[in-house]
């Protein structure tokens, strides 16, 4: 169409400054006074939707991004004169320019928060190579000591031993913000243990030194020694009297066998719940999606303007359909039948008929009509006909197009959960919402490992068939 | 056929069926697939459907008149003087009430054929009680009976009942849900725009990497191929709302969040159809432009590009389609666009609200569809 | 003269394409090369302009060992060396002219080239090319627009703008109908007469080897199973090469 166009011709004077004044004034005016009516159009209607655009959003700060397409339009209209072809791409890459202005703008793009929140994603991204699956039961050996607060008339008293390991503060009685010397003895050499501290309601907390936690390692003799700060865990009612708090040590001394954390069990129970979402969303879809595809077929359709009416109606409604998301229908039937993974199913259900059927029945209006031309002229009723022209073309491309399905329908019903619909989605949500990155990494991982494998067997699926 | 292969046949459909069956009761039993509540919901879902065909559009603005008077309860005290007024008036059947007593309020003067409701404000209390509605004729002018709540008669004291009429005036105007719908959607469409920009910045050159006949066919070549290739089919495989919960801890709440979720996948997707784009092309123009004594810069530029563009920028454009899809959906994690509202709506029941942005999702993905299967077209 | 000695090519996976071929073409020969699919026709005219390394043996043109050129020298030895093939090889997205003009890249250098900045010079001489072989009305017509016929008479257009010493043809007119192929075949005995060019072209049929060669080689399973005049061939020559079944076939 751009090419037809191309017929140089001599430029008079006055077009060669009468189209870029006219383009300059409002885009797109000269080119349709040159002569080119379609691109003049389509320029002036990109600069009305882009003021618009500016009108409604009250951004007119971004006019002056504005300005290169507003001169290169009014420039290229010279190109026109001269009867040269205008260079569509550098007229779309300035209108670019305020297109993306806009964007920035109005998507809220902060590069610097991406650096400033990065602090907030390290343990997600930790967590993503850890994904909670497996762990191992740890048994803890813990010995204390009384430590008094502040010190008061009563000495207080020394502590028992416990299994062997003693744990000694002095001086066994200090006021908070002061340094006492926690040893230990009686421990198995070369462990590395933590020291907590229990007041005398029980409160418990580990014990940190300049922001971080104070951890022990013992010697060959099993002895160590630590310089702790008596921390502020006084309860209100106890500040004035002197009263008994605990300082414990505590180490790993058993470390069970790997066994299966709970996490695995739920994510392996919620995958399967997905996939059989899926499977029953594709099948209802395809159920319902092969009759109404003949209706949305323009072939089958064309015998009556009646008929006609009816394809219609059945393409709108099949488009209108596909156009909302799953998710939003789920919320609706959330509402409907209760929050769970039928309410999922339905909406899949709803969607895989609509991507169904318009696939359905592409396949087939886009049948060869030779063979069932060749099967008739051997004199076939139509049921043979249907059943030795039609079906066979059909077949391959349905089977195809339902097994690639079932895979989009897995993916979506991961996340259909997000909104009550059933399947991992509302676990992960959950997980990622109170931080347990680990399970959340689990799903994840899962969520991959399975969309992966049915991608891969679909695409085997469809090769076999097509 | 032989006798034989119709049995091999019908055995293995046979098989396959006898695996089926079983595939399906767990699943319609994993699903929780119940149509018995299908059934008896649907009355609840009659609201909604109904609500879908009248989105909230046009809306005038609401003009409510209000006149007061006053009556005593019970009656042992003098008649309360009621509040100078002009225009329309008024009249009670009496001053003071016993509990119980009838009650007929009458007015004129009103603006005709207007509906309008009584409200008690009881004395020494906030709040106001509704009552009898009524609507007033032709001359303006209305009668309605009515009796003291109970709580007015418990309470006793000079209480004030208010009449007050509605009705819309003034020019039609978008409604508010209407310019949040647009806002939110021009939100929609730009924030696919930039996920499909920043996406394809990245994956164009991922892709060469990702492309077996660009790759040379050494350990580092294979190395990096598999790599890339992994993590294609990995990104591709988690939705973009996972991510998109997980970038709006990171950046916070909003469309940014959104831009980079969708940008991720992106990214996975459009990078595993470059490549494959990539892996497709013709080696026969190469080769004719290397025998011209090209060096491997011109043979690229004159060989490579001209057959990468076109499927590049058809994908391109396809995936913005798919990316507008996504992103109405993105803010119900809070990665901005029009999810966010669209949800608000629905969990406030506000049907009418949420029609709008539901007929708003299907006006601009189906003119997105339709826009990208015209430009992939003209491409080809 | 372009000197093939004992050359042999195997590739990758151990198909053997050519065994100890050698032969001796003199300028301004027209050597056509026949035999069937797959007999390592094609490998043989890459092996000369290297678009395909030999796995042994030596080509020497004028002198000059192709075989032992580096990556410079090679893309200096390549601009001399036209060629034309099965599938006409154009950028379909191009211009019939930036087409042609794509046969001027050894000559130019790479900035310009990327800009598309091609001179004056190499303009005028392309829009000429393309009024030697008639389609001069088509320069900018997208390269797919065109006929079968008319993408193969682009091609010769490039190969020309080469100013090329020799020409490899690689079985130029099997994807055209019998009348186009006498009009492409036509321009290459035109460029081998009028211009002086060396010409090693491979054919399918036999009757049009023996129309415009000047000389015929035939290979058959990567060796050299005949050297000789057109007239030379006889029936018992035609089944050693092409088999016992085979029956000739004319083209007009």
């Amino acid at each position: 169409m751009e090419r037809a166009e191309h017929v140089p011709q001599p430029a008079p004077a006055n077009r060669r400054l009468l189209a870029p004044l006219l383009s300059f004034v409002f885009p797109g005016m000269g080119h349709i006074y040159a002569g080119r009516r379609e691109r003049g159009m389509w320029i002036a209607i990109t600069t009305a939707t882009l003021l618009g655009l500016l009108w409604w959003l009250e951004l007119w700060s971004l006019l002056p991004a504005l300005v290169p397409f507003w001169l290169w339009n009014a420039w290229e209209t010279r190109t026109i004169v001269f009867g040269r072809r205008p260079s569509t791409v550098k007229l779309v890459m300035s209108a670019a320019i305020i297109v993306y202005a806009i964007g920035w703008r109005v998507t809220e793009i902060d590069v610097q928060q991406l650096a400033v929140g990065a602090s907030k994603i390290r343990p997600f991204v930790v967590s993503l190579l850890q994904p909670y699956y497996v762990d191992r039961e740890v048994t803890y050996a813990a010995s204390s000591a009384p430590v008094q607060v502040p010190c008061g008339d009563v000495p207080p008293p020394t502590a028992g031993a416990t299994g062997g390991t003693v744990v000694v503060p002095t001086p066994p009685c200090a006021s908070v913000g002061e340094s006492i010397t926690v040893r230990g003895q009686g421990f198995p050499p070369n462990v590395e243990g933590e020291l907590w501290w229990e007041n005398p309601i029980g409160d418990r907390a580990r014990l940190r030194s300049g922001g971080q936690f104070i951890t022990f390692l013992t010697d060959a003799q099993g002895t160590f020694e630590v310089r702790v700060t008596v921390p502020d865990m006084v309860p209100r009612q106890f500040q004035e009297t002197a009263q008994l708090h605990k300082v414990e040590a505590r180490y790993i001394s058993e470390v069970g066998p790997w066994r299966l954390t709970e996490t695995s069990a739920l994510v392996a129970q919620r995958m399967g719940e997905t996939i059989a979402q899926a499977l029953m969303a594709t099948t209802w879809g395809a159920l319902f999606a092969v009759p109404l595809s003949f209706f949305a077929a323009r072939n089958p359709m064309q015998f009556h303007p009646l008929a006609l009416l009816v394809y219609y109606l059945a393409r709108t409604a099949l488009n209108i359909l596909r156009a909302i998301e799953p998710l939003i229908m789920a919320i609706v039937f959330v509402v409907w039948v209760g929050l769970g993974p039928f309410a999922g199913v339905l909406a899949l259900t709803m969607h895989s008929i609509a991507a169904l059927g318009k696939l359905y029945s592409e396949a087939i209006e886009s049948i060869d009509p030779g063979p069932i031309e060749a099967i008739t002229a051997t004199g076939a009723n139509r049921v043979q006909v249907v059943w030795y022209a039609v079906l066979p073309q059909v077949l391959p491309p349905f089977v195809a197009f339902t097994v690639y399905r079932w895979d989009i329908n897995v993916r979506m019903s991961t996340i259909i959960g997000f909104v009550g619909g059933g399947g991992i989605g509302f676990l992960l949500q959950q997980w990622i919402r109170l931080t347990d990155f680990r399970s959340a990494s689990a799903a994840i991982w899962a969520i991959a490992l399975v969309v992966t494998v049915l991608d891969f067997f679909s695409r085997k699926v469809r090769e076999r068939f097509v | 056929m032989s006798e034989r292969s119709f049995y091999v046949r019908w055995g293995r459909y046979l098989v396959l069926i006898a695996l089926a069956i079983p595939l399906y009761i767990w699943s319609w039993r994993t699903a929780d697939i119940n149509l018995i509540d299908l059934v008896q919901g649907a009355p609840k879902a009659r609201p909604i459907i109904s609500d879908l065909v009248r989105p909230s559009l046009l809306a005038r603005e609401r003009v409510t008149l209000s006149v007061s008077t006053v009556v005593r309860v019970p009656c042992d005290g003098p008649a309360p003087e009621p509040p100078a007024a002009e225009g329309p008036t008024v009249s009670l059947s009496a001053t003071c009430l016993n509990a119980r007593d009838p009650l007929v309020v009458s007015g004129s003067g009103f603006r005709p054929n207007t509906p309008g409701r009584l409200y008690w404000r009881v004395a020494g209390l906030e709040g106001r009680l509704r009552d009898e509605p009524f609507e007033t004729d032709a001359q303006g002018r209305f009668t309605v009976q009515t009796d003291i709540p109970p709580l007015l008669a418990q309470q006793g004291g000079v209480h004030a009942l208010d009449v007050e009429l509605k009705w819309e005036a003034g020019t039609l105007r978008p409604s508010e849900t209407l310019r949040t719908t647009v806002d939110k959607m021009i939100e929609t469409v730009f924030l696919a725009l930039m996920a499909t920009t920043f996406g394809g910045l990245v994956a164009v050159p991922l892709s060469f990497l990702g492309a077996r006949n660009i790759m040379p066919a050494t350990l580092w070549g294979n190395t990096l191929y598999v790599a890339v290739r992994s993590f294609f089919n990995t990104a591709r495989s988690i939705e973009p709302l996972i991510l998109a919960t997980i970038f709006a801890i990171w950046v916070g709440f909003g469309p940014f969040a959104g831009v980079l979720a969708l940008s991720v996948h992106t990214i996975a997707s459009l990078g595993k159809l470059y490549s494959e784009a990539a892996e497709n092309i013709d080696p026969g123009p190469i080769e004719a432009i290397r025998s011209t004594g090209a060096n491997e810069w011109q043979v690229i530029w004159y060989g490579v590009v001209p057959q990468i563009v076109p499927p590049y920028v058809s994908f391109t454009v396809y995936h913005w389609d798919i990316n507008v899809r996504m992103s109405t959906i993105i803010g119900f994690v809070g990665g901005g666009g029009i999810g966010l509202e669209l949800q608000r709506w629905i969990n406030q029941l506000q049907w009418n609200s949420a029609a709008t942005a539901v007929w708003a999702i299907v006006l601009v993905v189906s003119a997105m569809d339709y826009a990208s299967a015209i430009v992939r077209e003209r491409l080809v | 003269m372009l000197e093939i000695k004992e050359l042999t090519k195997v590739y990758d996976d151990g198909t053997v394409a050519l065994k100890n071929v050698s032969f001796t073409v003199p300028d301004g020969e027209f050597l056509v090369i026949i035999g069937l699919s797959g007999s390592g026709k094609s490998t043989l005219l890459r092996c000369i302009n290297r678009l395909i390394e030999p796995t042994s043996g030596q080509i020497i043109w004028d002198g000059v060992d192709i075989t032992a050129a580096g990556q410079e020298d090679l893309r200096r030895i390549r601009r001399q060396i036209g060629m034309i093939f099965q599938q006409f090889n154009l950028v379909k997205r191009h211009t019939v002219l930036t087409n042609v003009l794509t046969g001027r890249l050894g000559y130019t250098s790479t900035w310009r080239s990327l800009l598309g900045l091609w001179s004056r010079d190499d303009r005028e001489r392309a829009l000429r090319n393309l009024e030697l072989v008639g389609i001069a009305d088509k320069a900018h017509n997208r390269a797919d627009e065109l006929s079968g016929g008319q993408q193969q008479r682009v091609g010769i257009a490039r190969a020309l703008m080469q100013a090329p010493r020799l020409l490899l043809a690689d079985e130029p007119v099997a994807s055209l109908d019998p009348a186009t192929s006498h009009s492409v075949m036509k321009y290459i005995e035109w460029m081998n007469r009028e211009r002086g060019l060396t010409v090693l072209c491979s054919l399918h049929f036999l009757s049009l080897a023996r129309r415009y060669g000047t000389r015929i080689i035939a290979l058959r399973a990567g060796e050299l199973v005949f050297d000789g005049r057109p007239e030379e061939i006889d029936d018992r020559r035609f089944k050693e090469i092409y088999g016992e079944d085979a029956i000739e076939v004319e083209i007009r």
